[in-house]
């Protein structure tokens, strides 16, 4: 029987890739407009974007209508930025889009183009469609900065210590600390960071990413910018989240050795997917993003046996596309004995169920709610093995 | 370009579209989803894109009601193959199947995309009312891209009590349609029906499916604000019911006159001349008090806090309050008020809050300034604020006298505005 993807009885929804672009375009210095009739940008500066008070980036709704949807009249967009873009002066603009444009097949290339000839400001058309996760929407996001901005003549074979780190949004790492627990992680190991794509560093800053060695993919929304910058240059990536001293070491041995032959690593791959175990073992399971939880399971198995009480962690992510069949998760999550993941997955525990439930917040899922209980879990002071302490 | 423009520069054009918008941090206001939980027992399905689900999503668990929701993602393959239909009717029975208790109503909200995928839901409503007869399920819609047409909220008001069966009315049992607080201290209105002995149904105040039901045998429905309008017509048509709007504003004549008309239609007694005189000269007092606790502060509002803005600044400002500045973003109310307050006050400000110009602001007041609404505070970042949405359940003179009472308080003393502001869905408990 083919799965649902689709209904949700109990849980929540990631968030979504307008959130991912908005997300990753955010300290930038420029403008995203969202094309959509209503709603998505609330639903972002609301749930996603912990930045939204104390600043003034700038990100707007289109504020589609039925009429200009059926007409795909674009002169309404068209105008509007360009009168918006002349009062704020952006250094670019993003154009990105839900469902409706997407249905309509509205022309991002060409209105961009036309938008960017009106105002002389440079537009990135990122094509997204309301369906996807944020995962895609921040590597959307990213590679067309890349493209558009970035160098690849810049990139040089070489083996001095010197990396980007990609996919840094608050969505995967919130404003907590742990961008900087992650730069201190590398730093401390000798490693300069070029850039860390997209917090922290500025505009002029990512426009040369490709003066790095290579990049390292902390998160799987920068895995197709990685790709990308891999055709377009040749620059290798290494894919891992050093959480705690034993993912750290390994990831940065890897990092050490793509420098070294110039060869792609992905250290943390083999931990298996839990979906694939049938029926699931009584092991651990950590839920969220990709590279995350699979970093996360690697060091939970990097335990003494006796730290992790003899079982065996398992990654469990949702699909960028499709997100998560709520049957596999239910399946998952009552046959596993620890359960690692965000708070509002505890509706899907049975009452009564002995397994054990680590409360670890993840910003795109449950948006602000427990945002001040997120833990600093990037880098190698983490201790990993207080998650299961309290079992 | 500057991010106000003064009143008299301004021409009056009612409800314009707003175009490219900014969202501010401030939440108070209630969605959809906040109204849709206080139908009790009832049981919500959102389908919709990702990008749509996550803000009812998230709105619904801050709530922690995610026992009152689930969803039905609508996918690529359902844009390609047209497979909408089937997609919702195996969503809804699973949820059906796998919800720990049987709803009495399913809330079925679809979404601006079903519009352009010409998705036949009616035939599925009937099919899931045919197997499921014990439940009642209604559409609704959140449909944005209707929004010049259809809003989405006032839509919602009367399909949440299409559920509402026709059945024999009782002459001393009334309505009170449209509302997210309970009216009740704050009233006129509800003093008046209380002391003639008329039973008073709210959405609010309802504890069960059934009671909520009963609402179907009131002989008349009041309805405050103009999102309840489409609710309170149907109503009229399908169950019989009389509709009395009420003006929630600040003219005296227009209160005593909505009071007359609803007793009128109730035959009971209405509001004497005496009383009447009493009421106004309570509320001059009142008024006359908070005057003077103000001093020259001056004080901005915005459309958050009550229905009629533009009413409330022309009233203060005739009650000799200073005045500075409106937040709006699109004029409601009639052209005569307008046109009153311009001549008035041609150098009001008038704020759009969603206007990309405000984004970039630099919040903030040069001295004191008491605001009536949670943007207006947010803008002018005071923690001097009244803190209230959609009116409060505050009607006329009662109303006004509880509004000087809440001015009065934000003058005295502060409130934590930036955590505040933020809580979405100000005062909703879910039902």
């Amino acid at each position: 029987m083919k799965k649902d993807y689709q209904t949700h009885v109990f849980t929540c929804t990631y968030t979504a890739d307008v959130s991912g672009v908005c997300s990753a375009m955010y300290e930038l210095g420029g403008m995203t407009v969202l094309h959509d009739p209503s709603g998505c940008n609330s639903t972002y500066t609301t749930h996603d974007e912990p930045r939204w008070y104390d600043s003034d980036s700038l990100m707007f709704v289109s504020g589609l209508d039925e009429i200009t949807a059926v007409m795909g009249d674009d002169t309404v967009l068209i105008k509007d930025v360009v009168q918006a873009a002349g009062d704020l002066h952006p250094r670019f603009i993003t154009l990105c889009g839900a469902s409706i444009p997407h249905i309509i097949a509205f022309d991002y290339k060409g209105v961009a183009h036309l938008i960017e000839e009106k105002c002389g400001i440079p537009v990135l058309p990122v094509p997204t469609d309301g369906l996807r996760s944020y995962v895609s929407g921040a590597d959307m996001a990213f590679r067309a900065f890349v493209e558009r901005f970035c160098d690849p003549s810049e990139y040089q074979r070489t083996k001095e210590k010197k990396i980007n780190l990609l996919g840094v949004t608050p969505l995967d790492f919130s404003i907590n600390g742990n961008v900087e627990a992650l730069r201190k992680t590398f730093e401390e190991a000798g490693f300069e960071i070029n850039v860390c794509m997209a917090m922290g560093d500025t505009f002029e800053q990512l426009t040369h990413a490709y003066r790095a060695g290579c990049n390292v993919v902390v998160s799987s929304a920068g895995r197709k910018t990685a790709r990308f910058m891999k055709k377009r240059s040749g620059m290798p990536f290494v894919e891992g989240l050093p959480i705690g001293e034993a993912a750290a070491q390994t990831l940065l041995q890897a990092v050490e050795e793509t420098l070294d032959d110039g060869l792609d690593r992905n250290p943390f791959v083999n931990i298996s997917d839990a979906r694939e175990k049938d029926p699931f073992p009584q092991g651990i399971v950590v839920i969220g993003e990709e590279v995350f939880s699979r970093s996360l399971a690697y060091a939970v198995n990097a335990l003494p046996e006796t730290g992790r009480y003899g079982q065996k962690a398992f990654a469990f992510w949702p699909d960028p596309d499709e997100g998560i069949a709520e049957q596999d998760l239910i399946h998952v999550m009552r046959s596993a004995d620890t359960v690692i993941a965000d708070p509002l997955y505890q509706v899907v525990q049975k009452p009564g169920a002995p397994e054990h439930f680590v409360r670890f917040p993840h910003e795109a899922y449950s948006g602000r709610i427990f945002r001040d209980q997120i833990p600093v879990f990037a880098g190698k002071e983490y201790q990993v093995c207080s998650l299961l302490s309290g079992r | 370009m500057k991010e106000y423009q003064l009143l008299k520069e301004i021409e009056y054009e009612y409800n314009a579209d707003i175009g490219l918008s900014y969202a501010s941090p401030v939440r108070g206001v209630w969605n959809i989803v906040h109204i849709g939980t206080l139908v009790p027992q009832s049981h919500e399905v959102f389908v919709c894109p990702t990008s749509c689900l996550r803000g009812v999503v998230l709105t619904t668990a801050e709530l922690g009601a995610m026992d009152r929701l689930s969803t039905i993602t609508v996918g690529e393959d359902n844009i390609l193959e047209g497979d909408m239909e089937e997609a919702l009717y195996r969503g809804t029975k699973r949820i059906l199947e796998e919800l720990p208790t049987r709803p009495r109503a399913m809330l079925i909200y679809t979404s601006c995309i079903h519009h352009f995928m010409a998705v036949n839901y009616q035939r599925i409503y009937k099919i899931l009312r045919k197997e499921y007869p014990d439940i009642d399920f209604i559409d609704c819609y959140m449909d944005p891209i209707m929004r010049r047409t259809a809003p989405a909220v006032p839509s919602l008001w009367r399909q949440i009590h299409r559920l509402l069966k026709p059945t024999e009315r009782r002459p001393d049992q009334v309505n009170l349609v449209g509302n997210c607080f309970p009216y009740g201290p704050y009233s006129d209105l509800n003093r008046m029906l209380e002391d003639a002995g008329i039973r008073v149904m709210d959405l609010n105040t309802c504890k069960n499916y059934d009671e909520f039901l009963e609402m179907a045998a009131s002989c008349v429905n009041f309805t405050f604000h103009k999102t309840a309008a489409r609710a309170a017509k149907d109503m009229k048509i399908r169950l019989g019911q009389e509709w009395i709007p009420m003006h929630c504003g600040y003219l005296y004549e227009k209160i005593d006159e909505d009071m007359a008309k609803a007793a009128e239609t109730l035959g009971i007694p209405g509001i004497c001349e005496e009383k009447i005189r009493t009421e106004r000269k309570r509320t001059e007092e009142e008024i006359e008090k908070t005057r003077e606790v103000l001093g020259d502060t001056p004080v901005s509002l915005d459309y958050t806090a009550v229905d009629c803005p533009l009413e409330l600044a022309f009233f203060l400002h005739q009650k000799g309050f200073r005045v500075e500045s409106v937040f709006i973003d699109v004029f409601t109310e009639s052209r005569e008020i307008f046109d009153q307050l311009k001549a008035a006050m041609p150098e009001l400000k008038i704020y759009q809050s969603l206007g990309w110009n405000i984004r970039q602001m630099k919040r903030g007041h040069e001295g004191k300034i008491i605001a009536i609404g949670q943007k207006s505070a947010y803008f002018n970042d005071t923690d001097h604020f009244v803190n209230i949405v959609e009116n409060d359940g505050m009607y006329g003179y009662l109303g006004i006298r509880r509004l000087m009472e809440l001015i009065r308080e934000a003058a005295q003393e502060t409130k934590p505005m930036k955590q505040l502001v933020q809580i979405k869905g100000w005062g909703c408990s879910c039902g």
